[in-house]
């Protein structure tokens, strides 16, 4: 086909689009998170101890960095989509969270337990189902994350399909920390950020193959 | 330019809102731009293909750009992604496959045209960019390749595969070789 007869069929196709916003996107992910919540929290999953719970620091760090880490990561990757954006440096802002929400959670073990027995804390057979469950929990804003991945024009694929998962995995662990008894920062660290690894790569292997455009 | 780019913008404002002429009118001057771009960047042979699909791709994705930004660097960024695309596509591509279609008569106007991918030939390891040279650029047969290098064939063909792989990770990685 020739250039010209192509620009004919393209004008010819032509249709009104709507101009790239973030906020309906935000609201929609926000719908869907609470919807997820309430969802999940309808199951009876609430932990029976969240009274007590929150008067502790190591609850209020969990949830507070979980809850960073899922609005960070959801930024990067719907600022992503856009082909003129740099996802690898809003990974690495990702990165830097995460870094200083694990010393505070440092500290805040230090402070508490001591490094005693850490290998008794890790309470395996709970750990292995919190991270079954948290990766279920992951599955709709990867979903989600995903379609505007498809929608939009990422020129990174790889970079955007790690936004998408960091960020889904986070989502997945704050709703999931409604239900998790544990408040043990090291207990959180391992389990969680072995959950929020196996999606990010999950993401990783497959969005690039359905977003190419 | 910049003033150019600015109308643009302006021109793929109004293609947002359903303005056929100004549509039309965009993707006629960009299709030039769009050529000069791939000149310096590809074997001359796949610069058609390349506009054309770069073409598609601003009209696919025509939602995505953001009319209170500059134009000049959406389109650069889709014409980036299309040109690592390409130099992927290339290395997928069977080579034996590839010397009738790309072959030109003028090998010394293929190098010099393709002056930036020439530039950035001289980040990889020798031997990848004398095979890519050889049969992408120049259209040589993988066995001519061979016997001009003294490579085996399907050392030209790693060579070819991985010294592509390569160029798409360093453009990807750089904001902008022009």
């Amino acid at each position: 086909m020739s250039n010209d007869a192509l620009i004919d069929k393209l004008v010819g196709d032509l249709r009104p689009v709507p101009r790239p916003r973030l906020g309906p996107q935000f609201v929609t992910l926000l719908i869907l998170a609470v919807v997820e919540l309430v969802g999940f929290l309808a199951l009876g999953t609430i932990r029976p101890d969240l009274g007590a719970a929150l008067g502790r620091a190591a609850f209020w760090w969990k949830m507070a960095g979980l809850g960073i880490l899922a609005l960070i990561g959801v930024n990067v990757a719907l600022q992503s989509f856009s082909p003129v954006s740099l996802p690898r440096k809003g990974l690495r802002r990702w990165g830097l969270a995460l870094t200083a929400i694990v010393l505070v959670g440092v500290v805040i073990d230090v402070a508490g337990q001591g490094l005693d027995g850490l290998a008794a804390r890790l309470m395996w057979r709970m750990g292995v189902e919190c991270l079954a469950v948290m990766t279920v929990l992951s599955v709709p804003p990867v979903i989600a994350l995903g379609y505007m991945m498809r929608r939009g024009a990422p020129t990174d694929l790889e970079a955007s399909a790690s936004a998408v998962g960091v960020a889904a995995a986070a989502w997945g662990a704050f709703i999931f920390a409604f239900h998790c008894p544990s408040d043990d920062p090291f207990y959180i660290v391992f389990w969680y950020a072995l959950g929020c690894a196996a999606i990010t790569l999950v993401a990783r292997a497959i969005l690039p193959l359905t977003s190419r455009w | 330019m910049s003033e150019t780019a600015d109308q643009w913008g302006q021109l793929m404002a109004a293609a947002q809102e359903g303005h056929a002429a100004a549509y039309r009118r965009l993707l006629d001057e960009i299709r030039h731009w769009l050529k000069g771009f791939y000149a310096r960047r590809l074997p001359p042979a796949m610069v058609d293909d390349a506009v054309q699909d770069t073409l598609i791709a601003i009209h696919e994705k025509r939602h995505t750009y953001d009319p209170e930004r500059p134009f000049k660097p959406w389109l650069m960024a889709v014409a980036r992604y299309k040109w690592i695309d390409r130099l992927r596509s290339m290395s997928r591509s069977r080579t034996e496959e590839l010397p009738e279609e790309i072959a030109v008569e003028d090998h010394e106007r293929n190098v010099t045209s393709s002056v930036i991918l020439a530039r950035l030939m001289t980040e990889l390891k020798p031997a990848q960019a004398e095979a890519i040279r050889l049969v992408k650029i120049e259209g040589f047969s993988v066995e001519e390749a061979s016997e001009r290098t003294g490579q085996s064939g399907s050392l030209i063909k790693v060579n070819i595969h991985r010294g592509l792989a390569r160029l798409a990770m360093i453009v990807q990685k750089q904001a902008d070789v022009e």
